[in-house]
């Protein structure tokens, strides 16, 4: 039996009522293996970033189901979903979205915190900001580094909590293109060096070169569905 | 530190304009409860300290509807046992007229308080006698202190002049007696006998046909704050059914005079309070712009778990800062103004010095209070903050 780590089942969000009803994502179903690498593709107001909004729980879709790690959130509270997001999920915006009162530091530390499992905290996100070049960089306050610095930052604290599933909304489309491939490619390195599994949204397929898995979407709907075996 | 905190203690701290803001308007409601505790509880403690010093003493002594018949020496000579005593002086109070000049007009009965007191005893009892800026205190049989305010409308006598009385005695006659005037008195804000004449208590007790009677005792005590036990054992040695003494502490002696001002500190006191009020409507207007501002980090913390609570605790936790910085500043300058007003002793109106007083516990209480408002204050912005869902909060941003 695969290990999937995220099963999406039958998903659909609806925006509005009756005559104003507008369908964002359409009977949506995929799998992810646990250390998979992929893509949700697809052009502006295609319904991925709603997708991934309903992967992240940070919104509820209208009909389907979400089961990650084996658990269907849609039995879950506010609070449980809190938690939930908090252990299994790890973020990473598009723009990189740190608290710009917290240094670099602290922001990375921040789902521990959150967590409340402090012991090794701190060792262990300076271990983790030296694996993305940014030991020196820690006890600066996030609006003193660059965009670049930032997001590398912002993938350490997605991947703090060793969360189950890392999500990238966009994460190289506020970077000038070097930064956006050095990014690229800590990602990909993380992936394979951790084991960790990463789904991405992105307009920009070619930029990840090689991946795992590939869906694309179209107008709320799955158009193409694309596996290791096919994209090599 | 709980992360919480942290963040709360970050963003009012990184938002110098809004801590300021926020913090002053919490200091200005204290400073403005703690100017009106120095004016109007001093002008309070001010009052009551007069009527000590000068009318009734920490404790005072009379007899219900009569004079006191009882040898006041004997009486004076009992109190001053008490170890919380440090002294007692007898009174008696009659009234006499007086030929008085009014804006230049010879005015005829100009009816007048007269005080008998003891030359002595009344020295130790009361401060009257370091009212006289003019000569000397009552000393021999025929010698009288003016009240400034008698000697205005008598047309400013001086010292070694004499004045002539027309009292009556107890049984109705008219006795005329002459006085030497051996002293001006007169006192800030008149709150002491500027409207009176002082004379001796012996002569005045003859003048009225009262021999050894006394009208009050006034007892001076070393703690004022054991006046209740003083009367208490007075009024055990002296029982009211068999002497009728009645003793009464300063609140109760002097309640009429007081009654009128405590109403009207408490009226100010809400005035205060409703300054403190205004500065919680500051404090949550400046934590809805924080709010404002932040949404985007409310988002992001919400997207990695935090729950709705922790939202809350990050706002209440600003508050808490924005309270105990406000209560410092305010408390610094409540304060430093208090200890103007202290030394500087500040009078009122120009004329009353006013009693102020370190009440810590009132400024701790006015301190704990604001602290508490500016919490309260924080709980509606922290609720709208817990109300932000993280995708919209995050978008806006």
């Amino acid at each position: 039996m695969a290990d999937y780590v995220l099963e999406v089942k039958n998903v659909d969000k609806v925006y509005g009522q009756g005559e104003t009803e507008v369908y964002a994502l359409r009977n949506l179903s995929f799998s992810v293996k646990r250390g998979e690498f992929m893509l949700i593709v697809g052009s502006s107001g295609s319904g991925k970033s709603t997708l991934l909004n309903m992967i992240g729980l940070l919104d509820r879709p209208t009909r389907g189901k979400v089961i990650i790690d084996g658990v269907d959130t849609s039995e879950l509270n506010d609070n449980q979903l809190s938690s939930f997001r908090n252990s299994k999920l790890g973020f990473i915006f598009q723009f990189s979205n740190l608290l710009s009162d917290l240094t670099v530091l602290e922001n990375v530390t921040l789902p521990r915190k959150i967590q409340g499992t402090m012991q090794n905290a701190t060792e262990e996100s300076k271990a983790l900001l030296k694996t993305v070049g940014l030991e020196s960089q820690m006890h600066k306050f996030a609006n003193q580094i660059s965009g670049g610095q930032a997001q590398r930052v912002a993938i350490t604290r997605a991947l703090v909590n060793k969360p189950a599933i890392v999500l990238a909304d966009e994460p190289t489309g506020n970077l000038d293109s070097v930064s956006a491939e050095t990014t690229v490619q800590l990602l990909k390195s993380l992936n394979r060096k951790l084991y960790q599994t990463f789904i991405i949204v992105t307009h920009d397929r070619h930029q990840f070169g090689e991946v795992d898995k590939v869906v694309t979407i179209k107008d709320g709907r799955i158009v193409k569905e694309e596996m290791e075996a096919s994209l090599t | 530190m709980d992360y919480r905190a942290q963040i709360g203690i970050r963003f009012i701290t990184r938002r110098k304009g809004s801590l300021i803001a926020a913090s002053l308007a919490v200091a200005i409601a204290i400073l403005v409860v703690q100017v009106n505790s120095v004016i109007f509880q001093g002008l309070y403690d001010a009052i009551v300290r007069d009527q000590i010093n000068y009318r009734f003493g920490h404790v005072y002594i009379t007899r219900q509807e009569d004079f006191i018949t009882k040898s006041d020496f004997m009486l004076v000579n009992w109190l001053q046992r008490i170890p919380y005593v440090q002294a007692a002086a007898p009174r008696i109070d009659a009234s006499a007229s007086i030929n008085a000049t009014i804006n230049g007009q010879i005015i005829r009965d100009y009816a007048v308080p007269v005080i008998g007191v003891d030359p002595v005893l009344d020295r130790e009892a009361s401060t009257m006698s370091q009212t006289v800026g003019d000569g000397q205190y009552v000393s021999f049989r025929n010698s009288a202190v003016l009240g400034a305010i008698v000697d205005r409308d008598l047309g400013f006598p001086q010292v070694g002049d004499t004045i002539k009385l027309k009292f009556k005695d107890q049984y109705g006659n008219d006795v005329l007696r002459r006085l030497t005037i051996v002293g001006i008195t007169a006192t800030a804000g008149s709150v002491g006998l500027d409207n009176s004449v002082i004379m001796n208590i012996d002569t005045l007790r003859e003048i009225i046909a009262r021999p050894h009677q006394t009208q009050s005792i006034i007892v001076r005590l070393n703690d004022p704050s054991k006046d209740k036990d003083v009367k208490d054992l007075f009024l055990s040695a002296f029982p009211s059914n068999a002497d009728k003494f009645k003793a009464q502490t300063i609140e109760e002696s002097a309640e009429t005079t007081l009654r009128g001002f405590r109403s009207g500190i408490a009226l100010i006191n809400l005035v205060g309070y409703f300054g403190m009020m205004s500065s919680a409507f500051a404090v949550v207007t400046i934590q809805m712009m924080q709010v404002t501002s932040k949404t985007r980090d409310i988002g992001v913390m919400r997207a990695i778990g935090a729950k709705r609570k922790d939202v809350l605790l990050v706002f209440i936790f600003q508050g808490m800062v924005i309270g105990a910085i406000g209560a410092g500043l305010g408390t610094v300058m409540g304060v430093t103004y208090t200890a103007y007003a202290k030394e500087t002793h500040m009078t009122f109106q120009g004329s009353l010095p006013l009693e102020v007083k370190y009440n810590w516990t009132s400024i701790i209480q006015t301190d704990i209070m604001a602290f508490i408002l500016a919490i309260i204050a924080s709980i509606y912005p922290a609720y709208k903050a817990t109300k932000l869902e993280p995708v919209e909060a995050m978008r806006v941003g």
